[in-house]
């Protein structure tokens, strides 16, 4: 349905808010910035799921999901026959080695990563999950797997189906149910966000338009948005813009320059999202390394978990 | 279980430890893609496998693009080879095989300098992909006789044709004799596959660093060379522990062009500059690996179930 002119939105998830009419925000301890760092562990199917256009679904795969042409593979992403087997391994390195890099790091400056987990990785990679779980992580469902994204191709009980899966396979793997929802490639129809909160799901991290999270509206629940820093996203940056490792390791430092000194007004996060396949590559993870000790090295930054950011503000809004 | 399943899952953290020869850190392996493409491809009409339009910007031949890569051939390969020398690497060159046959004078040069040879097919723009398997294991015997006849070496490994694997791939190279199989470049170190008959592990290539990779996306030679001294600084440092490979993977008509061939020999000399460096091949790698690593990494998923 096109646009009313009208003011505000048209679309009912949320209130327009710019954030300088917002009243002040305090974290915990009066920090500047709360700092999530969430790690995509998602899983490339192998065979080519794509796409309602080119046909050739296989058995297991969802009707209508869908594979963003950005990711590689399948006949209209790479412009190659099957297997797409450059497009895969570069992605199963992320389980088999770039974790545990990432990891080393985060362990240097303290963070406890949030993990975004699609269904194939949680289903079948229990190593990752338990020694993220031994950490404490706070795991988030993030969809099947990266090239099966939700698309408003989806009738809405195929997309019920979809995020049911998602989040029981998480469920089962780490024992709890995840509260936080990350779309695989951000993926989201225009019913998504209605179906997660009707499914129990509490956040959503998957409308990138904020420095601080805002509660959604839904007929079915108390759903929150936290607001991915999309622009500081590896994936979006580094490797699709193909955004040089150092230039993009100083847009985080930047970013965070300008967030902290914000921040001293009132409350700004930065919610970053890295891909251990990617950042966890031994080049990469040099840069990771500095963007993440520029951010530690300065007082007045809460580190959290996703979901802990949200219950803060959560109570905040509601005190 | 997932598909394709071609190599157990181990995570780096919990594998039995490698130790290179003389307790090397890293094993440094360059790899220059040796290369040639048909000046008019074959029609891709469901025989023959696919052609690649490596010419794509208009019907072939687009002399630009066959040009670009025959400088490759008649002038930088061997700028690149004076480079070679002077940082006294040993190079394991991808290789077309087809070069073999067109360029004797190439043949020489690399067979003087004692090179291995892994094959990287006959031509670079006939894919595999949708080989019939005959026709495949065909071409496994192709590669396999034609490196005999022309170096006398047994072929060890191979990078598919511009990375184009079929299903079948990995279980006729092991089944042609190939011990290693460079189009996985999912770890930082050679893994056991899982083939019908034989024995095969990967050799991760490169291509995140290649070259190739970094020119097609505007990088200049500056900030591959920063990159790739990164990588090798990683990899130096956590191969103190636990062994590891730094592919240096290169294309004549890229670094060895005169306007980036400075950055290769900066980058091959500060790698050569590091104690601890096992500079060798890709065949010397698998082949150390096939005989003091395989049945121990073997034997270990058989007691690890990281599916559970």
């Amino acid at each position: 349905m096109p646009a009313e002119r009208k003011p505000g939105y048209d679309m009912p998830y949320y209130e327009w808010s710019p954030l300088p009419t917002r009243p002040v925000l305090k974290w915990p301890n009066n920090e500047r910035v709360a700092l999530a760092v969430i790690l995509s562990m998602d899983h490339y199917q192998w065979k080519p799921t794509n796409d309602f256009a080119n046909g050739g679904l296989p058995e297991s795969h969802p009707p209508y999901a869908y594979k963003s042409p950005e990711t590689p593979g399948g006949v209209s992403g790479g412009g190659r026959p099957f297997p797409d087997v450059i497009g895969f391994s570069i992605r199963e390195y992320g389980p088999r080695v770039g974790i545990f890099r990432v990891l080393k790091i985060l362990d240097k400056y303290g963070i406890t990563p949030t993990i975004a987990i699609d269904a194939m990785t949680a289903e079948n990679y229990p190593y990752v999950v338990r020694v993220l779980k031994e950490r404490g992580c706070e795991f988030m469902a993030h969809g099947i797997a990266v090239n099966q994204m939700i698309t408003s191709k989806m009738t809405q009980e195929q997309e019920r189906d979809y995020i049911r899966r998602s989040l029981e396979a998480v469920t089962k793997a780490t024992g709890t149910r995840p509260r936080g929802w990350m779309g695989a490639e951000f993926g989201e129809s225009e019913h998504t966000a209605a179906i997660l909160a009707d499914e129990g799901v509490g956040y959503i991290c998957d409308w990138p338009n904020d420095d601080q999270p805002y509660p959604m509206k839904t007929p079915t629940g108390d759903l929150y948005s936290l607001p991915v820093n999309l622009t500081l996203v590896d994936l979006r940056s580094h490797w699709y813009g193909r955004i040089h490792i150092d230039t993009y390791a100083k847009m985080i430092m930047d970013s965070f320059d300008v967030i902290y000194r914000e921040g001293a007004q009132t409350g700004r996060m930065m919610v970053l999202n890295f891909q251990p396949w990617l950042m966890g590559t031994g080049f990469r993870s040099k840069y990771l390394d500095m963007a993440l000790g520029h951010i530690c090295k300065h007082s007045g930054v809460w580190k959290a978990s996703a979901g802990e950011i949200v219950d803060y503000h959560r109570s905040q809004a509601k005190g | 279980m997932l598909e394709p399943n071609l190599s157990a899952y181990a995570p780096i953290v919990d594998r039995p430890i490698i130790k290179w020869p003389n307790n090397a850190r890293v094993a440094l392996w360059v790899a220059p893609n040796v290369e040639y493409m048909d000046f008019i491809p074959g029609p891709n009409d469901g025989k023959g496998g696919f052609f690649r339009n490596v010419h794509s910007r208009t019907p072939s031949p687009d002399v630009a693009a066959f040009g670009l890569q025959d400088y490759g051939n008649r002038v930088c390969f061997w700028r690149m080879l004076e480079v070679f020398d002077q940082n006294k690497i040993r190079c394991t060159v991808s290789l077309n095989e087809a070069i073999l046959e067109h360029f004797p004078e190439t043949k020489e040069a690399m067979l003087k300098r004692d090179y291995d040879f892994m094959s990287h097919g006959i031509y670079n723009n006939r894919f595999l992909n949708l080989l019939s398997i005959d026709e495949e294991r065909a071409f496994f015997k192709d590669c396999v006789e034609t490196l005999k006849r022309h170096t006398g070496k047994q072929l060890k490994g191979m990078l598919t044709p511009a990375v184009s694997p079929s299903p079948n791939t990995h279980d006729l190279m092991a089944e042609a004799g190939l011990i290693y199989n460079a189009d996985w470049g999912h770890d930082d170190q050679p893994f056991p596959m899982k083939v019908k008959t034989g024995r095969l592990i990967t050799m991760p290539y490169n291509l995140d660093l290649n070259d190739g990779t970094f020119n097609r996306f505007g990088c200049s030679p500056e900030y591959w060379a920063q990159c790739i001294k990164d990588q090798f600084d990683v990899m130096y440092e956590e191969g103190a522990e636990n062994a590891r490979q730094v592919c240096v993977s290169l294309h004549p008509s890229i670094m060895g062009h005169p306007s980036r061939i400075k950055y290769l020999d900066e980058v091959l000399a500060y790698m050569m500059s590091h104690d601890g460096v096992w500079q060798t091949t890709a065949d010397d790698i698998a082949q150390y690996y096939m005989d003091n690593y395989y049945d121990m990494m073997v034997a270990h998923l058989e007691t690890h179930d990281y599916s559970a």
